[in-house]
């Protein structure tokens, strides 16, 4: 796995500078894959970041008296004396690094967009000094570019032990001008209303909430090999709640996995007769709304301390809570008239696919595990209830029972990311995280499994 | 997603329209009769624009104007009326308005929609029950406004 992912979109539209911009970009981007690799540990899967031979108790014991230890941008190592030290990224990746700093600068020089220039500027010093929050920053103020482009480290699924160090990770996209004007639809639709969620979530101003549909040429690092369908992006709750948040749904991906797993997944699991009930269109529209709903979602559900409380944890909450709460507001759109009752339903029979899909995704790639154990979480729920039947495959889910475990999941998971303690949380997922429940469908599912 | 109600030549429902609503269509009427008449279009555009001109003409002729009610019936949750509402735990807010003026984005709600049809003829205070066969909630009715002509 060299992860990088490529996806064929039409560059007709570009002009020829605009062109020679995306090729840098993409060089860019194709050279950050190898750094993602070098913070892979291979042989201790679980000890990315961190030298193999070394505890969790160790980490927090030196982290007490050097911070950076637990920076998230930092590479830890053991010294020849057995003592742990820190690397920031940026002096470690040094010479990596120039390279591809020098293609952000020769695209900033091509392109016409001052605003994009400045934030390719800005990214490619960052890169050179450590300094993320200043370009991250740029990127959420300007407007949206032509280019969707991000690079940097930025996700913290590899890191097991903590959930505290970015991986390296960068993609490119087109914008979709079209597709986005129908996502911000569903952006004001989904992030009206005010909850009454505990009180330490962070209130979000919904005008600063951006979301772009991108057809994305390239995936790497991080990104390429969990094949993410959408992002919402600064993960530090600090910077979102003073300069707001960008979304980015990637529609060759979904367009990808959607062909591969979800639909393929739903003719395989489901009762023959309720399949005849949706077209393809129907339920692909189901697994967009899915994802757009998720990352909205996410922007609602920030919480200040719920990393540091639920430590490896939080993903898992925090995914699944962004599911469960997205399809809920969908639950609220349908009352109000913007979706039909069969739209609603596709986008319930695509959270279940998407479910699955998860579990599947794991046999190829461990760093999934939060979202699987997110997704078996919500399936055993959704069992337990009577939701969902097993009977040689779904054979009808109950979509008002669907609906129940919803409300009934959204109180629970906020309860969790809101106040819940470690322990709580790790009994709540030890009850329902079983991934047992997918193997009940291993037969209809074997062709999936790589 | 039920984004633009197009009307059929042949509805027999009335037409409901606020006076905002009325305003923007004959603005929209105005516009497409200046560009019929001044301009050189093709074929297709023009086809698409009369049609376009029709329907709204169409509207001119059967709409019914959403009237403010009179101060001792704004207790009670009519057609045009701005809603406050309590959905488990949740706070909305939304108009409610005939289904061609329906804009989700900018709460505008039909009338026709689950939440429009639980809620029409019903008092500020009083707890309802908004009843599809996918989701049941409660929902209270905190706050009803009417904008005053």
């Amino acid at each position: 796995m060299n992860s990088i992912k490529k996806f064929k979109v039409n560059l007709e539209n570009l002009s020829s500078r605009e062109r020679a911009i995306f090729k840098k970009l993409i060089r860019a981007a194709e050279l950050i894959a190898g750094l993602y690799l070098k913070q892979k540990n291979k042989k201790y899967p679980g000890a990315n970041f961190y030298p193999p031979n070394v505890s969790i108790e160790e980490i927090k014991k030196a982290a007490r008296n050097n911070p950076s230890i637990l920076n998230p941008y930092t590479f830890v190592e053991r010294t020849k004396s057995g003592e742990l030290k820190a690397i920031p990224y940026h002096i470690k990746f040094k010479k990596e690094l120039k390279p591809i700093s020098k293609f952000l600068e020769d695209a900033a020089d091509l392109s016409e967009d001052k605003n994009f220039s400045l934030y390719l500027r800005s990214r490619a010093q960052s890169l050179l000094d450590g300094n993320y929050e200043k370009s991250e920053i740029i990127w959420l103020k300007t407007e949206p570019f032509k280019f969707g482009f991000v690079i940097g480290p930025i996700e913290r699924y590899l890191d097991k032990l903590f959930f505290t160090k970015c991986a390296y990770q960068s993609w490119v996209g087109i914008l979709d001008e079209e597709e986005t004007e129908k996502a911000k639809e569903i952006k004001d639709i989904i992030l009206t209303g005010r909850s009454k969620i505990l009180d330490k979530s962070e209130k979000v101003d919904v005008s600063k909430v951006g979301i772009r549909v991108d057809k994305t040429a390239v995936f790497s690092g991080l990104i390429a090999d969990c094949m993410f369908t959408g992002t919402n992006l600064p993960n530090d709750v600090r910077v979102m709640k003073k300069y707001g948040s960008k979304l980015t749904i990637f529609e060759t991906s979904l367009k990808e996995k959607f062909d591969q797993d979800h639909l393929p997944i739903f003719q395989a699991v489901f009762d023959k007769k309720l399949q005849k009930r949706y077209s393809q269109k129907e339920l692909y529209e189901g697994s967009l709304r899915c994802i757009i709903s998720h990352e909205l979602a996410h922007s609602l559900i920030r919480y200040r301390d719920a990393e540091k409380r639920l430590e490896n944890l939080f993903p898992i909450f925090d995914e699944l809570y962004a599911y469960i709460l997205g399809i809920q507001r969908c639950g609220l759109a349908f009352l109000k008239g913007v979706f039909s009752q069969k739209e609603l339903e596709a986008i319930l029979i695509m959270h279940i696919c998407r479910n699955f899909t998860w579990w599947l995704d794991l046999f190829k790639n461990a760093d999934v595990y939060h979202y699987a154990a997110g997704a078996a979480i919500a399936s055993n729920f959704f069992l337990q209830e009577g939701a969902i039947k097993i009977r040689g495959g779904i054979s009808w889910p109950n979509f008002t029972k669907l609906f129940i475990c919803i409300e009934e999941l959204c109180k629970i998971l906020d309860y969790y990311l809101a106040i819940g303690k470690y322990e709580e949380a790790e009994i709540f997922i030890k009850n329902y995280g079983s991934f047992d429940i997918f193997k009940y469908f291993s037969p209809q599912l074997k062709k999936f499994i790589k | 997603m039920n984004k633009i109600v197009t009307m059929t030549y042949h509805t027999p429902e009335k037409i409901y329209l606020t006076a905002a609503g009325l305003e923007k269509f004959k603005k929209e009427h105005k516009g497409l009769q200046k560009i019929r008449n001044s301009k050189i279009i093709d074929q297709e555009e023009l086809i698409r624009l009369n049609k376009r001109i029709e329907e709204l003409e169409l509207i001119f002729k059967s709409y019914e104007l959403i009237k403010v009610p009179p101060k001792n019936r704004q207790g009670i949750v009519g057609l045009g009326a701005t809603v406050v509402v309590e959905i488990d735990g949740q706070v909305d807010e939304f108009t409610i308005v005939g289904t061609l003026e329906v804009e989700p984005s900018k709460n505008k709600i039909s009338d026709k929609s689950p939440v429009g049809q639980a809620l029409l003829g019903k008092k500020e205070g009083e707890l309802i029950e908004i009843k599809t066969s996918i989701i049941h909630h409660k929902c209270r009715i905190i706050r009803i406004n009417y904008q005053n002509e």
